[in-house]
């Protein structure tokens, strides 16, 4: 029966081309929408890495007059000292502006031992900045006041980095950067952080220790504050930095919040595609259903016959289902092949396993959806009764 | 082989009610070429139609080879119709998107025959109507004669023991209604199959067993 009804549909592929252009169409539509909602999900489940709670931004430019580095210094370290003896600061450090839940990046390439890896950030930190973000250290050590004091080249950098150019192996000791310039060694790997929000994968890091001369452009103080820290408390803490850093612009915001901000940028476009989609697949519901209905009163005829020579209505009402199946089997064939090269080519570089997941999704959604759309077509058909069928031809 | 007793049929609307067959008993045996005519609209199709079991009688009972069809379920009908019936109709009603090899496959579709003894079974069929080398032709290529040929040899694949026609000759011309008749004649003398024929055609009707006339619903002849 299955060759039978194929080959029927083979010889009708001209009248059929527009409902299997239409079901890819919304094949890959579909596949779009699981491709971006499962890679968010797998993002959303993997650890933030990092504890944001009662963690505060604080953001300034440099407007000290002194040129003197030593003044420079000076001001800056005092001013971290009294924002850490506050009674509800819990511990702070000065960071790049490139900090969590930002619109602000630093991104670099580097390459080791002939590997080359593209769209590194690049994070300068000082020695608190473990300890204000709770960040976890897998191998090695953070730095500490010797190394910010120190012109040895030293680095930390994150999981993932150390995965790709060192495999299972233990970084520590090891170098990064094959060009003696770039050269550095590698004293402690810290746990994979998502800067990026919930939705959005932690990115290969590279964290460069915080020197001296990188207060005049470091722009961020993180405050990690007791959960008691109040509006007023940040009043006090605004005042402290106003009167430090005359003509400064200060801005104090909390990661928490900036994280819901900044979750935004992925929940808006999927929202978006999903509602899209969701119009797409209407019409294609919509399409599927005129299509076969359409079909059914134009084979009436033919229904008619295959009832009279021995169908029960069982077996019409199920041809058409089949049909329906098998049409959109030769959809999903030519969408496969389209949606098989993104994991081959590693478009949009996300993992092979979101895009062959998204696939199965969207190849079971299709399926789903062109067997609802024909159960009832197909219950019409077998309700045809032949005798009226045969004579209108 | 066929046993019509008290048969009634009336088609009902909210307004009107119309008898199309009016109390019709007739018995046809095992082997016999049977014609029915009568003018349009007297009720001759509806007649081959409920002996077809495509159609429910309102009133009376069927027998068919010694089995009553009145408490068949839709399965049942299906199933004795595929395997005591074969259907000619005037329009033919081939799948103009199928061969003339699958068209005459067809009812085999719905009996558990593998591909291989459909496809022996339906050329053999092709071969008894002279069109073995037509098999791979489109319906839309064929002459109406060719065309009503694929339809007999749809009607005998399953070696049914009653064929059915509906005006088989109605759409040809006479030479080719004469061969289609040739064929029906053939296959009730060399097979011994039972056929019920509609038609309008005196001359067709005076080559049969036997001629039944049909007026308004009731039986006259």
């Amino acid at each position: 029966m299955f060759k039978h009804l194929f080959k029927m549909i083979w010889n009708k592929k001209k009248q059929n081309s527009l409902l299997i252009v239409e079901i890819l169409l919304s094949f890959l539509v579909i596949f779009a929408v699981f491709s971006f909602a499962l890679n968010s999900y797998n993002n959303y489940a993997k650890p933030m890495g990092f504890n944001y709670d009662h963690v505060w931004a604080i953001s300034y430019n440099h407007t000290l007059e002194t040129k003197n580095p030593d003044s420079v210094t000076l001001v800056y370290q005092t001013l971290l000292r009294d924002i850490q003896s506050l009674p509800l600061v819990v511990d702070a450090g000065y960071a790049s502006s490139n900090i969590p839940f930002g619109s602000n990046h630093m991104s670099t390439g580097i390459t080791t031992n002939g590997l080359y890896v593209d769209r590194v950030n690049n994070f300068f930190m000082d020695e608190n900045y473990v300890n204000v973000m709770g960040v976890k250290m897998l191998s090695g050590r953070w730095y500490d006041k010797g190394d910010l004091a120190s012109k040895t080249n030293i680095i930390v950098i994150n999981k993932s980095l150390k995965d790709k150019l060192f495999g299972n192996t233990d970084a520590v000791g090891k170098f990064i950067g094959d060009k003696p310039e770039n050269r550095k060694k590698v004293i402690g790997v810290i746990d994979d952080i998502k800067t990026d929000g919930d939705y959005q994968a932690p990115t290969y890091g590279l964290y460069n220790k915080q020197d001296t001369a990188a207060y005049i452009w470091m722009g961020r103080i993180l405050v990690k504050v007791a959960p008691e820290a109040n509006a007023a408390f940040e009043g006090q803490l605004y005042k402290l930095m106003a009167g430090r850093l005359k003509k400064s612009n200060i801005e104090i915001e909390h990661l928490d919040n900036k994280l819901t901000a900044y979750n935004k940028f992925t929940l808006v476009p999927l929202i978006i595609l999903s509602i899209v989609a969701a119009f797409l697949i209407i019409n294609v519901a919509l399409g599927i259903f005129g299509v076969l209905w359409y079909n059914i009163n134009k084979r009436r005829g033919e229904i008619g016959l295959r009832r009279a020579v021995g169908a029960p209505g069982s077996s019409v009402s199920a041809q058409l289902v089949y049909e329906a199946m098998i049409l959109a089997t030769l959809s999903l064939i030519i969408g496969a092949f389209f949606a098989v090269q993104f994991p081959l080519l590693n478009v949009f570089d996300l993992p092979a396993s979101v895009y062959l997941f998204a696939m199965l999704f969207a190849v079971v959604f299709i399926y789903l959806l062109v067997l609802i759309c024909s159960l009832y077509p197909g219950k019409q058909a077998a309700a045809i009764y032949p005798a009226v069928a045969l004579h209108e031809e | 082989m066929i046993r019509l007793q008290n048969i009634e049929k009336v088609y009902r609307t909210n307004t009107i009610q119309t008898l199309a067959l009016n109390s019709i008993n007739l018995d046809i045996e095992k082997g016999e070429f049977l014609s029915v005519m009568g003018p349009s609209g007297c009720g001759k199709s509806t007649l081959l139609n409920i002996m077809g079991l495509l159609d429910v009688p309102s009133g009376g009972t069927i027998n068919i080879d010694g089995q009553s069809t009145i408490s068949f379920s839709d399965k049942e009908l299906a199933k004795f119709r595929n395997q005591k019936l074969g259907f000619i109709f005037q329009s033919y009603h081939l799948i103009n998107d199928l061969p003339v090899l699958d068209n005459v496959e067809v009812p085999l579709l719905y009996r558990n025959s593998t591909a291989k003894e459909r496809k022996t079974l339906a050329t053999a069929a092709l071969e008894k109507v002279g069109l073995s080398n037509r098999m791979k032709h489109f319906p839309t290529q064929l002459s109406g004669g060719q065309r009503q040929r694929v339809a007999i040899a749809r009607a005998i694949v399953g070696k049914p023991e009653v064929i059915l026609a509906d005006e088989p000759t109605g759409n040809l011309d006479s030479a080719m209604g004469n061969e289609i008749m040739d064929i029906l004649l053939q296959l009730n003398r060399d097979d011994g199959t039972t056929i019920v024929m509609v038609t309008h055609d005196e001359f067709m009707a005076q080559k049969t067993h036997r001629l039944v006339r049909l007026f308004d619903g009731s039986q006259v002849q």
